[in-house]
């Protein structure tokens, strides 16, 4: 186990070990750096998970308090609930089902595309698809995304028969069992999966990639990381000059420790990332570090999602096998003839009774839903994710009111749903309704978003600092040795599931940090 | 630990409270009373809500000439309903919501089987013998530009 020095001022500090911090640091110390990576969470590993759906959300879940605002239904559902991530080791790479889509060509440039949409803050990304295939490339052959570079699709389950049945019948042509990041066969150190249906609680078997399982694993073999759970960024320092010098942190014992830095990467994904960022302010950086812009936090997007589920006459048994291993794309077309813009995945999803009873009309009880329960083995569910429109006040602020167990402010998470938003689920909702009535629902049934898992934004990455807080390597606009590293650099979301685009830019970004830093050491 | 504030008849309200709120005609009286009881427990926990839940179970007894366990099916629940939104029950089902659906008993009524890990996964029992449908294709021509 590698230690670095607190003062050590050559180390590379990164907060994070999801998709994107995680990412950053294999890559860096495979390219011989040396690196510091802060989990807020424990390491847990495959003998930890427990396969009970509340079992698990208790003991990975991020529950640190955070409050919401807004008219979306989730700060009603769940006020003190906006995001279902994970606080541990892997991040939410943990805990992520697989789905990995690429990002369209058109997707970089939604203001071009779309145009000027009312009430929306769109903004072409500062990059091309060309210049992210090279790199989509590296991303799926590091994770081995089945129905990519000779990686073999996963088998139907059952959840899948019916979903692509209903997508046969109702002319859809771009249904498929992937591209997924589990594996159908052994690859990369990682067996096959065995089915047993458990995603969102940790993979006991490690056939899913992960950081936890795939990017740290590989870090610590060069002895260049420096890996410590149980550390909770509190605040990034800077010099006179305006550069990172070091990253202050609660330690697991509560002790404040400092890390010194060459360079910092922030993934701490997009709720924490621009959090750290605005308790980091200083006399030159009166707003928050890197937020001259005041873009800091704002443009938090979540994607459009919602689920349908359909019951049938016969079993389905939706819960055994991969959860979502199952896309219908069609959709994710550009079309903006269906009365809103952006783009759609219909995904298989499958949950456990428990959280089907919790989340399928969160707070309402009687014999609606208990009829609802009674069908649960013969149901077929799919979620539905598309684009969401960036609205510059949809937001993380500090909420100084209410404060965490080391006294730091907590995240406030305002969002109010653009029209865009809803008449894309709406659309998406009948479509999905659809799919299932084509292979003989009895009923389907429609489900509200849950707390978000795709949380997109707050840092977006801009051509002219004015509109944003990084530039197309992910390097801050303000401070030139910071970096974010996660989904927050996200200047638009696209429809696809962010996590082979998060790994994709945090490949290519600690490629650009490698060339840089030895230039200057 | 249950607080002595609550009687053996407070507990068959709640027990009554919850078949009411959560009705199976399949389950039987078990999986109710153990989630009643984490009710209970969780009550034990935390005074404002024991004390919520001793005036909300008087209250739901108060509501008709006989008590609420001796309601028919059909008072039981309009009288529940009355309730709604209340802390009291807001309270009590959002506790029973989780425990009920967890229990290994329902799970067994309601057709999951559940953890399958230490069973070798579903690969083997079950994951794809779904046999009143066709067999779809799981890849397509485009895939890459898909």
């Amino acid at each position: 186990m590698t230690r670095f020095d607190y003062d050590d001022g050559d180390v590379v500090v990164v907060v994070g070990s999801g998709a994107g911090g995680g990412t950053v640091a294999n890559e860096l110390c495979q390219r011989g750096f040396k690196t510091v990576v802060l989990e807020a969470g424990p390491h847990l590993t495959g003998e930890d998970y427990v396969q009970d759906e509340w079992e698990a959300f208790g003991q990975m879940a991020w529950t640190d308090p955070r409050t919401t605002s807004g008219s979306w239904q989730v700060a009603t559902d769940f006020p003190e609930l906006p995001a279902w991530i994970v606080k541990a080791v892997g991040g939410t790479t943990t805990h992520w089902a697989g789905a990995c889509p690429r990002f369209k060509a058109h997707e970089l440039a939604a203001r071009s595309t779309y145009g000027d949409i009312d009430g929306a803050n769109l903004l072409d990304w500062p990059i091309a698809l060309s210049e992210l295939e090279p790199y989509y490339d590296k991303a799926e052959i590091k994770m081995g995304v089945t129905h990519r570079h000779g990686r073999p699709p996963l088998p139907a389950n059952n959840n899948y028969k019916v979903f692509a049945n209903g997508a046969e019948k109702v002319g859809y042509r771009y249904y498929s069992t992937g591209p997924y990041a589990t594996n159908a066969e052994p690859y990369d150190g990682r067996p096959a999966t065995v089915q047993d249906g458990f995603n969102f609680q940790g993979d006991k078997h490690g056939s899913k990639w992960s950081t936890l399982v795939a990017e740290l694993p590989k870090a610590e073999r060069t002895g260049n990381l420096d890996l410590r759970p149980d550390s909770h960024a509190a605040q990034i320092l800077h010099d006179a000059t305006g550069r990172a010098t070091g990253v202050l942190y609660v330690d697991r014992n509560g002790t404040l420790r400092r890390q010194r830095a060459a360079v910092v990467c922030v993934a701490g994904n997009s709720i924490e990332t621009p959090r750290l960022l605005l308790l980091s302010g200083s006399a030159q950086h009166p707003d928050g570090l890197a937020n001259s812009s005041g873009q800091v936090g704002r443009n938090y997007m979540r994607h459009t999602t919602g689920t349908v589920w359909g019951q049938f006459d016969r079993p389905v048994h939706m819960y055994r096998g991969e959860t979502m291993a199952g896309v219908i794309a069609d959709e994710s077309r550009l079309d903006t003839d269906r009365g809103f813009v952006g783009g759609y995945y219909m995904e298989t999803i499958a949950l456990g009774p428990a959280f089907l009873a919790k989340f399928v009309a969160p707070g309402k009880w009687g014999s609606q839903l208990t009829e609802l329960l009674d069908g649960y083995r013969n149901t077929a569910g799919m979620w539905i994710v598309g684009e969401d429109m960036p609205q510059a006040d949809n937001r993380i602020t500090l909420n100084s009111d209410v404060t965490d167990a080391h006294q730091l402010p907590v995240a406030d998470v305002h969002f109010d749903d653009h029209a865009n938003d809803v008449a894309m689920r709406r659309h998406g909702q009948r479509q999905g309704a659809a799919v299932y009535q084509a292979v003989g629902s009895r009923r389907t049934i429609e489900t509200p978003p849950y707390p978000s898992t795709h949380n997109l934004g707050t840092c977006r990455m801009s051509q002219r600092p004015r509109d944003g807080v990084v530039d197309r390597f992910g390097r801050a606009h303000d401070v030139p040795n910071l970096f974010i590293s996660d989904g927050s650099v996200f200047t638009t979301g696209a429809a696809a599931n962010p996590t082979l685009t998060i790994v994709a830019l945090a490949t290519r970004q600690a490629e650009y940090i490698a060339t840089e830093l030895t230039k200057t050491l | 630990m249950a607080s002595a504030l609550i009687s053996a008849r407070d507990r068959q309200t709640l027990v009554e409270v919850v078949c009411t709120a959560f009705p199976h005609s399949s389950f039987p009286r078990g999986p109710y009373e153990r989630a009643a009881d984490v009710v209970l427990d969780q009550a034990g926990q935390d005074p404002r809500f024991l004390a919520q839940l001793i005036q909300g179970l008087g209250e739901l007894d108060a509501q008709r000439d006989v008590p609420f366990t001796e309601l028919d099916t059909d008072t039981a629940a309009a009288v529940l309903r009355g309730a709604d939104g209340t802390p009291f029950l807001t309270a009590v089902v959002d506790s029973a919501v989780v425990t009920l659906y967890s229990d290994p008993e329902v799970w067994e009524l309601l057709g999951y089987e559940g953890p399958s890990y230490d069973k070798g996964g579903y690969v083997d029992r079950g994951f794809n013998d779904l046999d009143w449908l066709p067999e779809p294709r799981i890849t397509h021509d485009e895939e890459a530009s898909a």
